[in-house]
């Protein structure tokens, strides 16, 4: 049976796997009950956690799959309804940024899956190349031409390579 | 059965955006990631976690009262 103290490394890790969950399947009410699958999980497999490696990469492991092998279908059905999923969850504003975050979340919800984890992965959760090369199952060349992908697609999205008649600075001001 | 296509060609420029955009883009990525983890967190999850049980209670000193059947 798992650790009172294990216990207390998993409650800790619950944000930042919702987080995660949300960015990948772009539906909270999808991530609500991926992350819940995942923590029974993690509890009833807690012997096969290495002690001193990443908790944190563990756990994006064991969602991540479960994300891939049950929801991923119903992640496509959700998320026209669910769209804007973010904007109940936030207090706007308060976070440093010159683009619209309305606007980058609709633009994430358009990209592959594959190319939103590893933006998530690598850009947000602080995760490393190599940690997350091995939560996606892939080597790390294609953790990297994924991440350059996705952002290509994403500076794409949002408007901000029509550099001709609007250099990036006013657009990113604009939207601002 | 993409979605929303920008008015941009197929041609994918993956070569290089500009910097400025992608010093943005991951602002606005940081950004929207700190609102999600900072969103309040379900009680589910706090009810679930309170269900697991663990293994090594920390012994009590004396005879403790609520001996574990």
């Amino acid at each position: 049976m798992p650790s009172a103290s294990f216990k207390d490394e998993l409650l800790a890790e619950i944000k930042n796997l919702r987080a995660f969950a949300i960015s990948l399947s772009g539906s909270v009410s999808l991530a609500d009950d991926l992350v819940q699958e995942a923590l029974l999980r993690a509890w009833s497999k807690s012997e096969r956690f290495q002690p001193g490696t990443s908790l944190r990469a563990w756990l994006f492991t064991i969602l991540r799959n479960i994300y891939y092998s049950n929801y991923r279908k119903r992640a496509r059905e959700v998320q026209d309804s669910d769209g804007v999923y973010a904007r109940r969850l936030t207090v706007p504003g308060d976070q440093e940024s010159h683009l619209d975050l309305e606007d980058f979340r609709k633009a994430m919800t358009k990209l592959p899956a594959e190319q939103r984890e590893v933006l998530t992965l690598i850009g947000a959760s602080g995760l490393s190349y190599e940690e997350a090369a091995a939560i996606c199952g892939v080597e790390i060349g294609t953790i990297k031409s994924r991440l350059s992908r996705a952002r290509s697609r994403l500076v794409e999205l949002l408007g901000l390579d029509e550099t001709a008649d609007a250099p990036v600075e006013a657009r990113i001001r604009r939207a601002g | 059965m993409t979605v929303a296509r920008t008015s941009k060609t197929k041609a994918p420029n993956v070569a290089a955006p500009d910097p400025k955009a992608v010093e943005a883009i991951g602002q606005a990525l940081k950004a929207h990631y700190t609102d999600l983890v900072h969103a309040p967190l379900p009680e589910r999850f706090v009810e679930l976690l309170a269900r697991f049980e663990v293994a090594d209670r920390v012994p009590e000193p004396k005879g403790s009262r609520d001996a574990i059947g």
